[in-house]
């Protein structure tokens, strides 16, 4: 675990300026912010209106709907697991949402619980499946992730949910500050609250324990299975309420909501020094990761680079964070 | 009966090997003469396998000093294949078979030539290994899938897969240890037309009545050396108890004595404990009682269910019986159940069961002791670091810090770290498997006298080693295990290394005959 807090502690005995550099350098979050620092300039020099008010708000308001999924991912991962399903998720619950608002009548709140619950459901199915029966996560929630979409379709009978009670739109309209709304105050609530849960609580611990070595969280006490079902939940709550804030700003209960988050959310995360394997990255890495991923993203769009190159971008990038990660990893905590 | 006068013909001359100053092999000659079966014995330690690693080219020429001789013609093995196309096979004592193919495949598994250029005749193979199996009165499928087989069976295939190259010489390292009386019966059987056709055998065993009923040499490998060599005119297991004892390099243990009429503090009727998946052996009917102060020893070979009987206690594999901590009957499902009754346990495998790679050395140790260094769920993190220190302080964990990675560490700092770990919650019985495998010797003399000190302070200890010497100067008291079942206890002074070899010797023959009455 790369704790900012704790590796930064006051050293006890001087340390040469090497050693304390190589001690921010073994902060995961720290390479990534540089990294992106450096991307931010380069595209600013050659198109300074990548830095317009207009295109970083453009910028943080698509982070914050991926954000909060790539939130739950992160647990997810620290825990040993991981998630495909997280789009069809996002989609399926949005469009139920809406369906209970419009078809079902029932009140705004209920339907916003009632995509909750589905999300959470889901989560809940994966995780019993996968702790259970030990199929793997990879094929369980691939599955999953097909089982949504059609999902998506037979709720939907193939046409977007429209239109939807006001206060949906409200939710989705409401300025609170710099042309950000209720999706990036929530993005980063839970964010923050999730990184603290991560760093400095026993639930915390014990999650990177079970994501670590099974076996020897499990011989220590812990219930493993407990906290890996509860991550998978957790995921599929966070996808429901990423999902159904995409529906307000668009209006809508579309059917391609959340379509093709899977793999962004997974490549985001892992750029921000979330391990695959489990066991080790924060949740500000991983936002950090998905916040560098767009502003890839966007400064190409924005320098004017034909969009099919920004794919080939985005897969050079998670490739070359991982790389360097392991090279990190084995030179610069080595000395630690 | 092979004449042992006639030429040998493989040997092996002033063997000697150093791992980093320690000297395993200290000038052994040993040799073989066609169809002899020449059994190899020794204690842990002995230098038994370090031998058969030089002659198998595991530890290739040039790594120890020495000849080899095969036919009277100096070779040296530069790798395992090399020794094979020179007519020395082997068999591993781990069964490593691949479990997705079929049994001719795998006889025949890394063999090329075997069809019309790169594809495999499936047929060829079937064939061929069938007739392997015939030559040797094997009675298994070539077609059944490897992973349908019996742990028996499987050794067998891997004794086939040795044979595929007719070797002149084949090594067998403990060819038993996971089979029952009528599968021993079945190996012996092929053994024996092996040796019809001239094969001279190497068989590495610890138990005595195999080598009784079947070798025609043994010579037993006591620190590095050859102890003694006996023809099977004179052998005798009183002999080999003896002479795998012996006199050996005495090491210290701190001076320690139970106290007398402690209350117990750990008592366990009729456990019975399940196998791990595929092995044999789980324990059954075990009673045993510690108490407090007072330190215990599981005596026993490898597979004989002396680690099942901790970790039945503990609830990592399923049991049943009664396990009473202080006199408390508790019921335990779980290591967190065992926890919560004041059980801990310090596994064998570090690098498997004990340590977090991915959590810095501090917190390895808080990971399940966190409850009393937070509060409303959060770790208080001044307070963790400063029992992480007296922990560290108190146990001689020499990291740089707290924040170290495991990884750097060295073995004895990695196990003194997981005893600050096991003892944080200040146990009333500790569970110990294996507690100084592969640390080194300075952290192996700390470990003995942590462990009295822990006695001391009255906590019930209960051991498991390899190393009968260890255990048996350690312990107040040791039981015997073989077969997963208790055979024998004795005390301190009550008996010595040759006491736990004689009862397990003893069980090992009474499942013999019992084998041999429910075959005839």
């Amino acid at each position: 675990m790369n704790s900012a807090a704790e590796v930064s502690a006051p050293p006890r005995d001087a340390r040469s300026f090497r050693r304390r550099l190589i001690g921010l350098i073994a902060v995961g979050e720290v390479g990534v912010l540089a990294a992106m620092a450096l991307l931010i300039a380069f595209f600013w020099l050659l198109e300074p209106a990548f830095l317009s008010e207009r295109n970083i708000r453009a910028i943080l308001n698509v982070v914050s709907f991926v954000g909060i999924i790539a939130i739950g991912q992160t647990i997810l991962l620290v825990a040993g697991e991981f998630d495909l399903s997280v789009g069809s998720v996002a989609g399926l619950s949005a469009v139920v949402a809406a369906k209970l608002m419009t078809a079902a009548a029932l009140p705004v709140s209920v339907g916003i619980l009632g995509g909750i619950g589905v999300g959470a459901l889901i989560g809940l199915l994966n995780g019993l499946i996968v702790v259970r029966l030990g199929i793997p996560a990879f094929i369980q929630t691939l599955g999953m992730l097909f089982i949504g979409q059609g999902l998506i379709q037979v709720v939907t009978g193939g046409y977007p949910v429209y239109p939807l009670p006001e206060a949906i739109n409200t939710i989705g309209g409401t300025d609170l500050a710099f042309g950000l709304g209720w999706s990036f105050a929530f993005f980063i609530v839970a964010a923050i609250a999730a990184d603290f849960v991560l760093r400095r609580t026993v639930l915390g611990r014990n999650m990177y324990a079970t994501g670590g070595n099974k076996e020897v969280a499990h011989l220590v006490g812990i219930n493993t299975s407990a906290y890996k079902i509860n991550a998978f939940i957790t995921v599929g709550a966070l996808s429901a309420i990423a999902g159904m804030f995409v529906m307000a700003d668009l209006g809508s209960g579309g059917t391609s909501i959340g379509s093709g988050w899977e793999l962004t959310v997974i490549a985001g995360v892992v750029v921000g020094g979330v391990s695959l394997f489990g066991g080790a990255g924060t949740v500000a890495g991983g936002v950090v990761g998905i916040l560098m991923l767009k502003v890839v993203q966007s400064g190409l769009v924005v320098i004017g680079v034909n969009s099919n190159w920004q794919q080939i971008a985005v897969g050079v990038i998670m490739v070359m964070a991982v790389g360097l990660d392991i090279v990190r990893r084995r030179y610069f905590i080595a000395g630690a | 009966m092979p004449n042992t006068t006639q030429a040998p013909l493989f040997s092996a001359t002033a063997i000697a090997k150093n791992f980093g100053g320690v000297q395993a092999l200290r000038g052994v000659d040993f040799d073989v003469v066609a169809g002899e079966i020449h059994a190899l014995l020794g204690q842990n330690g002995a230098g038994k396998s370090t031998l058969v690693k030089i002659l198998n080219g595991v530890h290739p020429a040039g790594s120890y000093t020495g000849t080899i001789q095969l036919d009277g013609r100096p070779f040296s093995f530069a790798s395992p294949a090399d020794a094979r196309s020179n007519g020395v096979g082997y068999v591993p004592q781990e069964i490593e078979v691949l479990e997705q193919l079929s049994v001719a495949e795998n006889v025949f598994a890394g063999r090329t030539g075997l069809g019309a250029g790169m594809l495999v005749h499936q047929r060829k193979l079937e064939q061929r290994a069938g007739a392997i199996f015939a030559d040797l009165g094997i009675d298994i499928n070539p077609r059944a899938y490897v992973a349908s087989l019996t742990s028996a069976q499987r050794h067998l295939v891997m004794i086939a897969r040795a044979i595929v190259t007719k070797p002149r010489v084949l090594m067998l390292d403990e060819p038993t240890a996971s089979l029952s009386g009528t599968e021993v019966d079945a190996l012996f059987a092929v053994l024996r037309r092996l040796k019809a056709q001239g094969v001279a055998m190497i068989y590495i065993t610890h138990r005595l009545p195999e080598v009784l009923a079947i070798c025609d040499r043994a010579t037993v490998l006591r620190d590095g050396q050859v102890a003694v060599r006996i023809a099977r005119e004179n052998f005798n297991a009183e002999t080999f108890i003896f002479s795998m004892s012996g006199q050996r390099l005495q090491r210290l243990f701190p001076e320690h004595a139970a106290p007398v009429g402690a209350p117990t503090v750990l008592e366990v009727r009729h456990l019975t404990v399940a196998g791990h998946s595929g092995a044999v052996h789980g324990a059954r009917d075990i009673n045993l009682c510690v108490a407090a102060g007072e330190i215990v020893g599981l005596a026993g070979l490898l597979g004989s269910g002396r680690s099942e009987i901790l970790h039945g206690i503990y609830g990592r594999v399923a049991a049943e019986g009664e396990v009473r901590v202080t006199g408390q009957t508790v019921s335990i499902k779980s290591p967190r159940d065992a926890r919560a009754a004041g059980i801990a346990l310090l596994t064998e495998d570090r690098k498997r069961d004990g340590l977090l790679f991915n959590l810095p050395v501090g917190a390895n140790i808080t990971i399940g002791n966190l409850a009393p260094l937070s509060r409303h769920g959060m770790v208080r993190g001044g307070l963790e670091r400063s029992s992480i220190l007296t922990a560290m302080r108190a146990l001689n964990v020499k990291a740089s810090s707290p924040q170290a990675a495991v990884t750097h560490q060295s073995g004895g700092n990695q196990q003194k770290l997981l005893f600050a770990r096991a003892l944080m919650r200040a146990p009333k019985v500790l569970l110990l498997d294996e507690p100084t495998k592969g640390v080194d010797a300075a952290t192996r003399h700390e470990i003995y006298r942590l462990l009295v000190e822990l006695a001391e302070k009255g906590v019930g200890l209960l051991i498991v080693a390899s190393e009968l010497e260890e255990l048996i100067g350690l312990c107040d008291r040791c039981l015997v295990v073989a077969d997963g079942r208790i055979v024998d206890e004795f005390g301190r002074s009550e008996g010595g290394e040759d006491r736990v070899l004689r009862s397990v010797t003893a069980a090992q023959a009474e499942r013999h005959a019992a084998a041999a009455q429910v075959s005839a």
